[in-house]
């Protein structure tokens, strides 16, 4: 099912959300964008709107659309980069990025029309927001599935956790969630704020949990994904996919300083010519 | 009254607020195929269990979680499913402030919170299970609408009256056993339109919340020493019913807001941020909770030590107006 074509496609579109990313994040000049934690999860986002999902751009609000909840709101470049080469978002659009009354803030709004889908920004939230919506899809015997791509760090929330046993109870296997599992959260590294094992945490509380070892790696996101779609264990789903903060720029990489900072055009202009080379 | 009988409030006045909204809420469902309660640990508190019983399939309880309690709200309702969101009212608002604000209120959803038990009725449990502070939370969300009804009668109006309304709305919910049906016959209830229970041209006592029969009281017995005694039901705290205070600011020679909630963001601080627009308006007096932690002890303490009973707020007006 994966052919090399498909692959090849959304590796395509992985690169053309970096560049998108790269481009707002230099139009919000001062403001600054949290690139580290978008670029991690950049494959993770394209494998899902150009690999996995069900979804129409010229039909935003359609029914019976896989719902996509971006949980850990301050990554919202790869989401809003999603969009606009989905085509929900114009490229005018994306140049308002936290622009004057832009509908592209720092931390996503609901606008279903533009394929916004929900709110959030405030960690925790977003996910068990999610998990309410799956159960909504399962009241309403609907066949849809809800992704929900969430931060490590953001595992800290006891929200999190609140919804996830939730979840486990209303068999809510309709529900698929990617951790972007890079180690860094605000302050440090995830092993020196607050070290989870997150593994053995979500299987504890009931979810089938995977561990994608590459989680840039277009393949193997995929392979992690159609797993769950099929795996018929009648649990909420947990891929952990191990991706590299800030990824595909050089000085971005495993760079706590990039988790959010403006970018200034000398920088902008490395990270050009570090994308031109993938 | 539909299939609301006398018979009905009579029973939901003498068991206490919490029957009267467990109750309602079976007639809500049976009226409205679209109702879900959504609760944390508090179907038998909240007296669902009838509700649990008629509709296994709508009621989901999330655990002693109040966050995902919101939030889990919050995401059927963004699938278009009308959750009401059910828990004492110490704990949503308060608890899940954040939650209200970031999904419920942010995305303008059709979900509705529930508050039971607010005020201090649970007087022998201590503070961690008063709810002062709930109107001033909830005021300060925007797009949420705010009731606080009076009896058992409007208890059923206002749910009912919530349904209707697409968008966010906090019902708090107040009334121990025995409160008194204050309507109970048939009226309007219409969400931000105050209800002029009696009309009267000295002072204006505007009350919302099972306090209202106590400003009732107070009415009467200002009444017997002459007076003319508007008491005004304020059941919407928000949107304000601007109108009607327009009219008692022009007419009434003193205003005394009655509440069972903090000094601080409940019923009085909304008329009085309202008022501070006037150049001419009459002074107002505020009978609340204060600014402080209560002392532990029955309902009724807890009413005489906050000058929360008939007597009291009638001895207030008369010192007063004098």
């Amino acid at each position: 099912m994966n052919t090399r074509t498909s692959i090849e496609k959304i590796r395509e579109k992985a690169a053309a959300m970096r560049r998108d990313s790269i481009e707002m994040g230099y139009v919000a000049g001062s403001h600054g964008a949290h690139f580290g934690p978008a670029l991690s999860s950049i494959e993770i986002v394209a494998s899902l709107y150009f690999g996995v999902m069900n979804h129409n751009p010229q039909d935003p609000c359609m029914r019976e659309r896989d719902r996509f909840v971006m949980s850990k709101g301050h990554a919202c470049l790869s989401y809003y980069a999603a969009l606009v080469e989905a085509g929900y978002l114009s490229r005018e659009q994306m140049y308002t990025f936290k622009g004057d009354n832009s509908i592209l803030p720092g931390h996503p709004s609901c606008h279903v029309e533009f394929g916004l889908e929900v709110a959030t920004g405030s960690l925790g939230n977003g996910f068990a927001i999610a998990c309410g919506m799956a159960m909504a899809a399962k009241i309403k015997n609907e066949t849809h599935n809800v992704y929900c791509v969430l931060g490590d760090g953001e595992c800290d929330e006891g929200l999190i956790w609140e919804a996830a046993m939730n979840a486990v109870k209303n068999k809510l296997d309709n529900l698929i969630a990617i951790v972007d599992r890079n180690s860094f959260q605000l302050a440090g590294k995830t092993t020196e704020i607050m070290d989870l094992d997150l593994a053995k945490i979500w299987q504890a509380f009931g979810w089938e949990v995977v561990i994608v070892e590459d989680g840039n790696d277009v393949a193997s996101l995929l392979d992690a994904l159609q797993a769950m779609q099929q795996s018929g264990s009648g649990k909420p789903h947990l891929i952990i996919a191990q991706t590299v903060k800030g990824k595909g720029i050089s000085f971005m990489e495993n760079n706590l300083g990039w988790h959010a900072a403006p970018i200034n055009r000398e920088q902008y202009e490395q990270a050009q010519s570090d994308l031109e080379l993938v | 009254m539909g299939n609301l009988t006398l018979e009905k409030l009579q029973d939901w006045s003498k068991q206490g607020h919490r029957t009267a909204f467990g109750e309602a809420m079976v007639l809500l469902g049976q009226d409205n195929s679209n109702v879900y309660v959504v609760t944390a640990d508090t179907t038998p508190t909240a007296r669902l269990t009838n509700f649990l019983k008629t509709f296994p399939d709508r009621l989901f309880d999330v655990g002693i979680a109040e966050q995902n309690l919101i939030d889990f709200s919050a995401g059927l309702a963004k699938e278009g499913l009308m959750p009401f969101a059910v828990t004492l009212a110490a704990f949503a608002p308060m608890r899940c402030a954040e939650q209200m604000r970031s999904a419920i209120g942010y995305m303008n959803l059709n979900a509705k919170v529930v508050g039971i038990e607010a005020g201090v009725r649970f007087g022998p449990l201590g503070n961690t299970h008063f709810a002062m502070d709930d109107l001033a939370v909830a005021r300060a969300l925007p797009n949420f609408t705010v009731l606080s009804p009076s009896d058992p009668h409007q208890i059923y109006k206002a749910l009912f009256a919530a349904a209707e309304l697409d968008g966010p709305v906090y019902i708090r919910l107040t009334g121990a056993p025995g409160f008194p049906i204050l309507y109970p016959d048939d009226f309007e209830f219409k969400i931000g339109q105050a209800i002029e229970y009696r009309s009267g041209t000295d002072v204006a006592i505007i009350a919302t919340g099972a306090v209202l029969a106590q400003a009732i009281g107070a009415a009467d017995l200002l009444q017997e020493k002459g007076l003319s005694v508007r008491v005004i039901d304020m059941h919407t705290i928000k949107p304000l019913d601007k109108a009607i205070l327009d009219s008692v600011f022009a007419e009434n020679r003193l205003v005394v807001t009655v509440e069972e909630h903090s000094a601080i963001g409940g019923l009085g601080s909304a008329v009085a941020e309202y008022k501070a627009g006037f150049a001419q308006a009459p002074r107002q007096l505020m009978v609340n909770l204060g600014d402080r932690f209560q002392k532990v002890g029955s309902y009724e303490f807890q009413l005489q030590e906050n000058g929360l009973t008939e007597p009291a707020i009638a001895r207030l007006v008369e010192e007063n107006l004098a």
